[in-house]
């Protein structure tokens, strides 16, 4: 067995000041050059996991577990500042919303030749770093990549900035992509084409990416294994070829069976009654319980199974449904 | 009330709200305190230092600084509600006018709130002083003629917001009126706005009362107006410096109080500076 | 059959650019609606195709530059204040953004009830409340809650609570604006379902504004496809949204997950 390139054991993240628990006992592990992806609802934890996971959210730290990249566990003691490191070499970073990502008042290819210096240190001002950055551009479809190179980023569409946001963190060649939700500003044409781009320059790289989404059937067209958080849980890790056909997690079919998506009639939706929970809830039992229609009493008493074996399929679910195969 | 203290998250809060309140009291019933006459002049006991008779001493025609004191509350604290009262409601009647009709009367209005405020206050008290006599009815007429234009611009600016917001168009498609959007939908969305600016504005019209006061244009000088009567003490203030002292420090505690309150409404009310 | 409900006729709007500010100038053009009583109609569009802005048209929030809107075969451009102010009752909308579309300083009841009053004041306070109540209670919410405010709800509470706010005049046309695109996954899924009881039981007659592909070949029974300010394509929905002919709703539907 290889080493994973993104491994966390029982991670849990608490907020600063209150040390509440918003996420708790998360163990997965993202192999080199893999698509990955993490699905949840708003307050699930999906973006908060990530973002204290690599030193990006100011009001969380990590209270407990590990984190391994690429072989080498990260200290629990200044972790923020070792997390961070990763950023901007080994791993970049496209956020949501591509309108406020990018700086207005510096060029686009002054953005990238930036990222070029700061990860592989390549000289701000040589045509070398000029071409690479160009190159990039073209790379990620941007048409006449030379003009746009010299153009601000206000003089572009919300799709091509998203682009240049790939761009840069593409020019920095790592292992690993985190996209946190990259395309949900944008429109359904303009979305499929960035998602497809994205993850298809990153296979041809070799590149690892953690997509992070609320849209459970963009991911499972578009990614190998995802988790699903619910209520600051890991409740599941599959295959997504699975989803929708064999025996799946509770509420991993739950979230499949209220998206009207293709194919679907108005009788095969379901929805999920109550609200979703919140992160900090899920504590004792499984978050999922009070909404679940297979629920039974243990599903409250019991805390919830962590997944700490390297395995490729995992279930949370108390009574062992969508356990793999 | 208990509302307001909830809010108070540090010992300056509570206490510029304690003397918020004091002074509140002091207004409303210090004229029953009072243990003299405040304008009753006996020159036999001028200038008398802080005693058990005089707890703050007299002044120089022998008055009790005292009661002066505490019927000053009254005098001060009356002017600066009445200029609020007649300014804020003055005011925000135009923003919102202004904001409902839109368009050139909107921008109309708007540059004329700009351009009135430009005329600094000082110069108007004076002229309002030179017409109307110089006395406090001046320095209170002077101050709503020229701050009302404040009210107008910040009235304005948060209707606008809120016409924007969709409740407002969901109001629009069942029909309501003119006068049930205002009363229902904007003033109340507008309240929290509203009040910080009226409590900071507390302290900004008190110390510009008694400031006109002191320069002689506002109250006059038996008056036992807080202002007036630091004018009236300037004279003594090698040999009588209470006389100047409690009246300075009871302006300063009461406008440094609502200043924090002020500030501490904003924190906790403006929607910019909250999380939803 | 009887006359449609709705009948849009060469709709034309454009608002120009202002000046100093970035603001794409926009033209609506051609827009050719009819919705029938008793039919659930789609706008599909991406933003910007400015189907919201033709949902402001239909219920009169927004004017239009050429053209002609008939409303049950009157055209409301001759419309008196008295028809102005009785359209109100016949037809609502319901918003996106459930957070912005309540008034967050008037109780649930209050807002819900504050159409009852303006259009059947003669049901007074106890038939009004007793209306609240079974409104409540229509949309999935506990008839009691009518006392609280609106912060105090979820966003797909608050927005069952608009659309009881909605139905509370007994409106012939509901119009709504992408009702679900701000809510959770298994809300929408709720909502949805709301929606699908509410077509069912009060035969209401509904213009479906969405970008939503799926939901819309789901609930409508005809579709106006727009891009870019016109329509592009119309028809019954699930012929169109399953062998689109125009090269536009081609593109859209393969770019649905």
């Amino acid at each position: 067995m290889t080493v994973p390139l993104l491994e966390l054991r029982d991670v849990t993240i608490a907020l600063r000041g209150s040390n509440r628990r918003m996420v708790t006992g998360v163990g997965l592990s993202v192999s080199v050059g893999e698509v990955f992806g993490v699905v949840g609802e708003s307050g699930s934890g999906k973006t908060l996991l990530t973002r204290t996971v690599f030193g990006l959210q100011d009001d969380t730290y990590l209270a407990g577990g590990t984190v391994s990249f690429a072989g080498r566990t990260l200290p629990l003691d200044g972790y923020m500042k070792a997390a961070r490191k990763l950023l901007g070499g080994e791993v970049g970073f496209v956020p949501q919303d591509p309108y406020s990502s990018l700086n207005p008042t510096m060029r686009v290819g002054e953005q990238i030749t930036e990222a070029l210096y700061l990860a592989k240190r390549m000289p701000m001002n040589g045509t070398a770093t000029r071409q690479a950055a160009i190159d990039v551009l073209g790379e990620v479809g941007i048409p006449e990549p030379e003009l746009a190179f010299r153009q601000f980023p206000d003089q572009f569409s919300g799709g091509m900035r998203q682009r240049i946001v790939f761009a840069i963190a593409l020019a920095q060649d790592p292992k690993l992509l985190i996209a946190d939700e990259p395309t949900t500003a944008l429109d359904a044409i303009t979305q499929r084409r960035v998602i497809e781009l994205m993850l298809d320059r990153c296979r041809t790289r070799g590149m690892a990416v953690i997509l992070i989404s609320h849209n459970l059937e963009l991911l499972r067209q578009s990614v190998d294994r995802l988790a699903v958080l619910y209520g600051g849980q890991l409740h599941n890790i599959a295959e997504t070829a699975a989803i929708g056909h064999h025996t799946i997690h509770p509420y991993t079919e739950a979230l499949f069976d209220c998206i009207p998506s293709k194919g679907k009639t108005l009788e095969d939706i379901r929805a999920i009654r109550g609200e979703p929970a919140g992160a900090g809830f899920g504590l004792k039992g499984c978050a999922f319980a009070s909404r679940c229609r297979y629920a039974e009493p243990i599903c409250v008493e019991s805390d919830l199974p962590l997944n700490s074996a390297a395995q490729n399929g995992f279930t949370a679910c108390l009574l062992g449904r969508g356990a793999p195969q | 009330m208990s509302t307001l203290w909830t809010y108070a998250r540090s010992n300056i809060e509570r206490t510029a709200l304690i003397v918020a309140a004091l002074v509140i009291l002091m207004a409303l019933f210090g004229g029953l305190l009072a243990p003299f006459d405040p304008l009753k002049i006996d020159f036999r006991s001028k200038i008398l230092p802080p005693s058990p008779e005089h707890w703050l001493g007299t002044d120089g025609s022998g008055r009790d600084v005292l009661s002066r004191l505490l019927v000053g509350a009254q005098m001060t604290l009356a002017s600066t509600a009445v200029v609020l009262v007649v300014v804020a409601t003055f005011g925000c009647a135009v923003g919102i006018f202004s904001a409902l009709v839109g368009g050139a009367v909107d921008n109309m209005l708007m540059r004329l709130a700009d351009v009135w405020l430009g005329f600094p206050p000082l110069i108007l008290a004076l002229g309002f002083a030179a017409a109307l006599g110089a006395s406090l009815e001046a320095a209170i007429w002077a101050l709503i003629f020229s701050w009302w234009p404040n009210y107008a611009r910040l009235t304005r600016m948060v209707t606008v917001d809120i016409l924007s917001r969709k409740f407002i168009a969901s109001a629009d498609a069942l029909g309501v009126g003119t006068g049930a959007k205002i009363f229902r939908y904007i003033l109340p969305n507008a309240f929290d706005v509203l009040i910080v600016q009226v409590t900071l504005d507390i302290s900004a019209i008190m110390l510009a009362i008694s400031g006109l006061s002191f320069i002689g244009v506002g109250a006059q000088i038996p008056l036992p107006e807080w202002g007036a009567m630091i004018a009236d003490g300037r004279s003594y203030v090698a040999n009588g410096w209470w006389i100047v002292l409690a009246p300075g420090l009871m302006i300063f505690l009461t406008a440094f109080s609502f200043n924090i309150i002020g500030d501490m409404l904003r924190r906790e009310l403006d929607p910019t500076s909250r999380r939803r | 059959m009887s006359a449609p409900l709705v009948m849009l006729q060469d709709v034309a709007k454009s608002f120009g650019r202002r000046l100093l500010v970035q603001n794409r100038s926009f033209t609506l053009s051609g827009i050719n609606i009819t919705v029938n009583r008793g039919e659930v109609v789609g706008i599909l569009g991406e933003s910007g195709s400015g189907k919201s802005t033709v949902a402001n048209i239909i219920t009169r929030l927004t004017s239009y530059d050429a053209g002609s809107y008939v409303y049950d075969g009157r055209d409301v451009s001759g419309y008196l204040k008295s028809e102005s102010f009785g359209f109100k009752s016949k037809v609502q909308i319901v918003f996106q953004d459930p957070y912005g579309s309540l008034n967050p300083r008037v109780t649930v009841a209050d807002s819900i009830g504050e159409g009852i009053k303006l259009h059947q004041p003669q049901l007074g306070k106890t038939g009004r409340e007793a209306r609240v109540r079974q409104l409540l209670d229509e949309v999935g919410l506990p008839p009691d809650c009518g006392d609280r405010y609106p912060r105090e709800f979820s966003g797909g509470q608050r927005q069952r609570i608009a659309i009881a706010r909605a139905l509370a005049v007994e409106p012939e046309l509901l119009v709504c604006d992408e009702p679900l695109s701000s809510l959770d996954v298994s809300i929408q899924a709720q909502v949805l379902e709301l929606f699908v009881k509410l077509i069912r039981e009060r035969h209401l007659t509904i213009v479906f504004i969405s970008h939503d592909v799926n939901v819309v070949r789901l609930i409508c029974d005809r579709v106006y496809v727009m891009h870019e300010g016109r329509i592009v394509e119309e028809g019954r929905a699930h012929d169109v949204l399953t062998h689109p002919q125009n090269e536009y709703t081609e593109r859209l539907l393969a770019a649905v997950y």
